[in-house]
């Protein structure tokens, strides 16, 4: 495969064409803070959270949908970044209602842990308060729209990974939704099958299983790109 | 070195993180050397005199939370917002997606546990409830944060030492940073 060179933090690498910005950090060991990405899904730049500096760009570009190109000078870990991804994590909190002292997620919530990352210690903007529904109807499993932040991977699982396409995407702006089916309740789809990969996309506590309680919520995000990576494999 | 007056107040939260403060344990001798505790819920109703710290757990939820509040940043030089109440109003805050007059019939007119038809309590000398609950710096400046339901008794430790010593915390170097 051919190679080209780009510059990411100072940093001079050698990469294969047709990758992501994202892809090549990854394999570069430099870090980039992600919520929507998961290996396994289409990339969607849900998140903003990966946002880089390009030279020569005049606006931020998200990594997980930005392909490399030669000669790009790309910077990861500017102070303009680390504000933005600040601002982006304080957005998630006061967008809903994450209450994280009554969360079945709490401890184990990847929203949690990027707060932590972008050193979030209170949030700077009024909270919305929105009045989120809690569906409770499917046998196992829960869906609390409270603690959702929008970043579609248990839509791109049900669809891409098992090819159900239960969930989808509702309204837009503040009053945007995920639904199940046609926006009915998640225990009457005709088309879900009750894999659970979806709750293991979820990365906080917007999706989880009813035979668990607080603190003991495990999930296991990375089965999904192994699943993926099974199904290429020609037994 | 003179000694630093230091106070801690009980506004709209559950009193856990005082709980958590008081698990500091024999820690509060190396605070009391440094500092003074003036005030703190269970001494009598004066007002905040001047102090160099105050410590305050829970979110604004009603008039006379607010008074005070407006009070203590008059007499505080640093004043430390405590818990997820007093940071972010956390649980105090859900009763911000109904209407108030709902949260008072479902306590008190369409309570399960009424015996029979129940009222809303409605004294002069009971104190009014805001339409929302607000996290503290929605109203006054607040100096320094401590978020976590409750804080560690480390981590309140850490931030209390720190300012008795003149020097300004850091929770998120100390990775000390939490919510829930």
């Amino acid at each position: 495969m051919p190679k080209i060179s780009v510059t990411i933090d100072d940093k001079k690498l050698d990469v294969d064409v047709g990758k992501t910005i994202l892809e090549v950090c990854k394999e570069n060991g430099i870090e980039i803070l992600t919520m929507c990405h998961l290996k396994g899904l289409t990339d969607v730049g849900a998140c903003r959270l990966c946002l880089v500096e390009i030279e020569g760009v005049n606006k931020l570009l998200s990594a997980c949908t930005t392909k490399i190109a030669a000669n790009m000078i790309i910077r990861t870990k500017t102070e303009k970044i680390k504000r933005y991804q600040r601002i982006t994590s304080e957005l998630f909190f006061a967008e809903r209602n994450h209450v994280c002292s009554v969360c079945v997620a709490n401890g184990k919530c990847d929203l949690q842990k990027l707060g932590y990352k972008t050193e979030m210690n209170h949030i700077r903007y009024p909270y919305l308060f929105p009045e989120c529904n809690v569906d409770t109807s499917h046998p196992w499993y829960v869906l609390d729209h409270n603690r959702c932040i929008m970043c579609t991977r248990c839509v791109r699982a049900c669809g891409e990974v098992e090819g159900a396409h239960n969930w989808n995407v509702m309204n837009r702006g503040y009053q945007v939704r995920i639904i199940s089916d046609f926006d009915t309740p998640w225990g009457e789809s005709v088309t879900c099958t009750s894999c659970g990969k979806c709750v293991h996309a979820c990365p906080t506590g917007a999706i989880w299983p009813k035979a668990i309680v607080q603190g003991q919520l495990e999930k296991k995000p990375e089965i999904i790109g192994e699943l993926v990576e099974k199904r290429k494999m020609n037994l | 070195m003179s000694k630093k007056k230091i106070a801690t107040v009980w506004l709209g939260g559950c009193s856990g993180c005082h709980m958590s403060l008081l698990d500091i344990d024999e820690r509060i001798l190396d605070v009391a050397k440094l500092a003074d505790i003036v005030k703190c819920p269970i001494v009598d109703g004066k007002e905040l005199p001047e102090v160099d710290i105050v410590l305050v757990e829970g979110s604004v939820t009603s008039d006379e939370h607010l008074r005070e509040i407006l009070h203590i940043r008059k007499q505080a030089k640093a004043l430390v917002a405590l818990g997820d109440c007093a940071v972010t109003s956390n649980i105090t805050g859900m009763r911000n997606y109904f209407d108030l007059k709902e949260v008072f019939d479902t306590a008190y007119v369409n309570a399960v546990s009424n015996d029979k038809e129940g009222s809303v309590p409605d004294h002069p000398e009971l104190l009014k409830l805001r339409d929302k609950v607000v996290p503290l710096q929605e109203v006054v400046k607040v100096d320094f944060v401590i978020p976590g339901c409750p804080p560690d008794a480390d981590t309140i430790f850490y931030v209390l030492f720190e300012f008795l010593n003149d020097r300004i915390p850091n929770l998120s170097e100390v990775k000390k940073l939490r919510y829930g």
